[in-house]
């Protein structure tokens, strides 16, 4: 097989597989019109990549993907727990009790900054609200009790509610 | 990125756990499929799929959205299917009582048993190939991605998927016609 065989070859495998750009299809039928080898070959391996197609489908039970969608949400859940747990114990240590405290006051001066810096506007949604979701976590929330309740004082001044916030309050024990 | 992902991710991002779920929904069926002709079988292929979602739970936080999602998502199917397969030593176990096709119901003329013959032969004609092959072939011809996207998934240059993918179609030929599968 030439060079050019070869290549004029694998062009039309990737036009036998799926879709090229016409231009790469012009090339190849245009050593194929020269190339009796290569037509012959060509013919056989369109009659491969048919063959391939068409027993392409496959079924799924019945009720699979629900119970596919229900499996993974709880494998999700049960994702989140183990390291809530982590940081719990992890917050639990003592020589970490300075770590929590310095993380609570950074976060209490951002939330305030944040807060102060930009005036609420009465149409869209408020942009202290939103760069404090990008700061709080549901972690955050659940492992330090007093960011969620420093936090209900903090959204006491706010007329609208963001629902983000309150799920994630809801959550916390 | 797809503007319809590219919003997903981001009110993902923003805490909606159920943008995540309309990603999953939206590329579950492509991702069991390419798992599927990967593995062999209906039982590997869901758990598998299942692995890949929960992966990419894990992984969309940091995802850095500089290539779509679906070639991320299918990097990691591939890579996940071939480590599973690396881990087992036997060929893929293929669902031989399931059908491969989908037939209509009621009973089977000669012609339907015969075309399920054929899926069975087909199915372990591409299950034989070697894991990085079968991978690109799977890309290719059952989810028709470009080379381009094929070689970003794989790892590898465009030019190596032209040459597998070659090597690949001329070795399937021969399978085929060694069991006795002409042109359809
Ligand atoms: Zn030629």
């Amino acid at each position: 097989m030439t060079m050019r065989c070869q290549e004029a070859l694998e062009r039309l495998v990737e036009g036998l597989t799926g879709s090229v750009p016409p231009a790469d299809r012009e090339a190849v039928i245009a050593h194929l019109a020269t190339c009796a080898r290569c037509r012959q070959e060509a013919v056989e391996l369109e009659a491969t990549a048919a063959r391939l197609r068409e027993s392409a489908s496959f079924t799924v039970p019945p009720g699979f993907w629900p119970a596919f969608m229900n499996r993974l949400t709880d494998r999700m859940a049960q994702d989140r727990l183990p390291l809530l747990a982590r940081v719990r114990r992890w917050l639990g240590s003592p020589r970490h009790a300075w770590a929590t405290a310095v993380v609570t006051a950074m976060v209490v001066i951002a939330l305030s900054a944040a807060a102060r810096l930009q005036p609420r506007s009465a149409t869209s949604p408020d942009p202290s609200l939103v760069r404090a979701r990008g700061l709080v976590t549901e972690t955050m929330t659940v492992t330090l009790p007093s960011l969620a309740e420093m936090l209900d004082i903090w959204r006491a001044g706010m007329t609208e509610v963001d629902p983000h916030l309150d799920a994630l309050q809801r959550r916390s024990p | 990125m797809d503007a319809e992902d590219l919003r997903l991710l981001e009110a993902f991002r923003g805490g909606e756990e159920s943008a995540f779920a309309a990603l999953v929904i939206k590329y579950r069926e492509s991702i069991y499929r390419v798992a599927r002709h990967m593995l062999g079988n209906h039982e590997d292929a869901a758990d598998a799929t299942q692995d890949v979602f929960i992966r990419a739970y894990r992984a969309l936080p940091r995802f850095d959205g500089r290539s779509q999602i679906y070639t991320w998502l299918y990097r990691i199917t591939v890579n996940l299917c071939l480590d599973l397969r690396s881990r087992l030593t036997r060929l893929p176990l293929l669902d031989d009582e399931e059908s491969m096709r989908d037939l209509p119901a009621g009973p089977m003329i000669e012609e339907e048993a015969a075309g399920r013959e054929i899926g069975r032969i087909v199915s372990r004609a591409v299950a034989g190939l070697p894991p990085r092959q079968r991978a690109m072939v799977v890309l290719r011809l059952y989810q028709d991605l470009p080379y381009q996207e094929i070689a970003r998934i794989m790892g590898c240059s465009e030019g190596t998927v032209k040459a597998t993918m070659f090597a690949a179609l001329r070795k399937l030929r021969r399978v085929l016609a060694e069991q006795g599968v002409r042109a359809p």
